[in-house]
């Protein structure tokens, strides 16, 4: 198998490895702090794996939005929502084994399916830069969601604004 | 002249034809030259800093009436070599309630984007590390990441005054963020392309005969987005006026107090090496990367970027001591009740000529 | 073994299952929030994946991927601020302290 094959190859299982561990510490870590440092570790290794599929301008919003954006706003919840007992408290509820049950069956289904369906499906074409052809479909066939989105933005933001104020400042 | 670019690639082209002879494939090859361009790079980007103490130190000292350092080297120039010494030898003390491992992985996040930042820079002809298709959008992205740092550092401090100072220094940097980014709208807009090299190339050539094709010199949209561009990456990277997060007399000194040796070292060589990253960007985006002012072919490319980079670089030291400091709230203010609107006009404004040149 | 699309197609499965894990078993309600946004990544991953080995001359994937990430920008936003008034409320963000409407 020549190099040009091995290395996508590597750098995905690389990826894929750390991913999965970086999950797992995200649901089982026992300080909220560390799953959310771990799970803006995971966010970057998605973003990585964005740009091995070719999706330069999706990966770089990934970052951009996601950790530079979603992640900050939850770090800031977590160092403003804690108390000096959470380290010692248990993070998993009473379900915990039905939860990972049902978890199992999702992603075995899941897999099964799959690996029967799209098996041996290979790129038929070498990535190219997606950011000219993401925008004329944003504003060209994708317009109608584009607009709409600008709306559910809005809503939030005020929503957020709304429910962050003490309760004098409340109209 | 002394162009560095062609010299440098047929060096490299060499390299990977030597090395091919020798009978590694044609893909490990241009993976050996890239590692080494890569090395190049992590070079620049770390000994820049260095440079930059040093001229700040003594950019103060005149500005002050004062000599600055005069003792370690000739006029002093080995002082930031002695400083750093001194600090590598620092004990390094992790405070008993901080968390051990965020507490030692923040400086390394903090430090870390910086230096992937440089890759898309166009530091001259030929001389682009790699000329991505989404350049902007990879830097912006990527210096994101510096945010999650400064809050590790004031989570792992177990210290609440850093973690104050934490919430405030991420606070800033998250929003100072948005009009940074929206006054590079326009330059996209006029440009069509996010690739640094190519917005650099298009800006070669004079109007006219004799005003430089610069965007600084575009009506009204050039200089409100290069300005708004100057003041949120003076305020992005923790720089007078607007350095609550980082000054000595505000909450001790903010996130890095009980960071001590070779991290406080590395949250500092982080902040000289954006100074850098962000006056490169001001001068590729907006100065015309390496053209020459009227005169193309008297100095080399290299030299007439580096030379517009530490010309902005010298703004930043200059604002440090013209300006006091902002009071936070009023920082937050200025942000998002002047700069954003106004980034935002500009956008509709720049989006109003481009439809009127291209008609 | 070159890469195909149901590698991709079973990571993005496995990041579910975690996070289908994490929302049913975690006490913590930022928690919760952090598991959701791993779910989220999971299917970016697919819709990724189906555009660049399926569709290769396209880009409704990607479009797709760049709403998705705004609803789960917004959302998470909106979570958040919900978290931090339940806070000042009841000064803990563990799940069954949160049962005053309780029968």
């Amino acid at each position: 198998m020549t190099m040009e094959q091995m290395i996508p190859t590597v750098i995905f299982a690389a990826m894929a490895i750390l991913l999965i561990g970086l999950s797992l510490i995200v649901v089982t870590a026992k300080s909220v702090f560390r799953s959310a440092i771990a799970l803006t570790a995971a966010l970057g290794i998605v973003a990585g794996i964005f740009a091995l599929l070719g999706a330069d301008f999706v990966a770089a919003s990934q970052l951009l939005i996601y950790v530079g954006g979603i992640m900050i706003i939850m770090l800031f919840v977590i160092m403003l929502s804690q108390r000096s007992t959470a380290l010692t408290e248990r993070q998993t509820n009473e379900q915990w084994l039905w939860g990972a049950l049902f978890a199992l069956a999702v992603t075995c289904a899941l897999i099964v399916q799959f690996r029967a369906v799209y098996r041996g499906v290979f790129a038929t074409s070498v990535p190219t830069p997606t950011s000219v052809a993401i925008g004329r479909l944003l504003l060209g066939d994708m317009i109608v969601p584009f607009e709409a989105i600008s709306l559910v933005l809005l809503a939030a933001l005020v929503g957020a604004v709304y429910f962050g104020l003490d309760y004098e400042e409340k109209l | 002249m002394l162009e560095l670019g062609p010299i440098i690639s047929n060096a490299f082209q060499a390299l990977q034809t030597w090395v091919i002879a020798l009978g590694v494939p044609v893909l490990g090859a241009w993976i050996l030259a890239k590692s080494i361009q890569v090395g190049i790079i992590v070079l620049l980007v770390s000994l820049v800093p260095m440079v930059l103490v040093y001229a700040e130190r003594k950019v103060s000292a005149f500005m002050q009436a004062r000599l600055g350092p005069m003792e370690v080297g000739p006029f002093g120039i080995l002082q930031t070599l002695a400083d750093g010494i001194k600090l590598i030898f620092k004990e390094d003390i992790i405070p008993i309630g901080a968390d051990r491992m965020v507490h030692i992985m923040a400086p390394m996040v903090a430090c870390a984007p910086v230096f992937v930042c440089f890759a898309p820079i166009p530091f001259g002809k030929g001389l682009v590390p790699i000329d991505l298709d989404i350049s902007v959008l990879f830097i912006f992205a990527v210096s994101g990441v510096t945010t999650i740092g400064v809050l590790m550092a004031g989570w792992g401090s177990g210290n609440k005054f850093a973690m104050l100072g934490g919430l405030r220094g991420a606070a800033q940097l998250v929003s100072y963020e948005i009009p940074r980014v929206l006054s590079v709208v326009p330059v996209l807009m006029f440009y069509g392309t996010q690739s640094l090299h190519g917005i650099a190339m298009a800006q070669h050539g004079l109007w006219h005969g004799f005003l430089p094709k610069w965007f600084i010199f575009y009506p009204v949209v050039g200089q409100i987005a290069f300005l708004i561009f100057l003041i949120a990456s003076v305020a992005e990277t923790n720089r007078t006026p607007f350095d609550i997060p980082e000054a000595e007399s505000e909450l001790v000194a903010g996130f890095h107090t009980e960071f001590s040796g070779l991290k406080f070292a590395l949250f500092f060589l982080a902040e000289y090496a954006y100074v850098f990253l962000s006056s490169a960007m001001a001068v590729a985006l907006f100065l015309g990367g390496d053209d020459g002012f009227y005169a193309n072919g008297f100095l080399p490319s290299w030299l007439w970027f580096i030379g517009k980079t530490f010309a902005i670089v010298f703004l930043f030291l200059w604002f440090r001591w013209t300006f006091p400091r902002l009071r936070v709230d009023r920082l937050m203010q200025f942000c998002w009740k002047f700069l954003l609107p106004w980034s935002i006009a500009n956008i509709a404004l720049a989006g109003l000529m481009v439809l009127l040149l291209h008609k | 073994m070159t890469l195909s699309l149901h590698h991709f197609l079973m990571l993005s499965a496995i990041l579910f299952g975690i996070g289908i894990y994490g929302v049913l078993s975690r006490r913590n309600i930022l928690g919760i929030l952090m598991s959701i946004e791993l779910m989220f990544n999971a299917a970016n991953i697919n819709l990724i994946a189906f555009n660049h080995f399926l569709y290769p001359d396209q880009v409704w994937g990607h479009g797709f991927v760049i709403f998705v990430m705004t609803l789960a920008a917004a959302e998470a936003v909106v979570g958040l601020s919900l978290v931090l008034a339940i806070y000042r409320n009841i000064k803990s963000v563990y799940t069954e302290k949160l049962n005053i409407l309780h029968g």
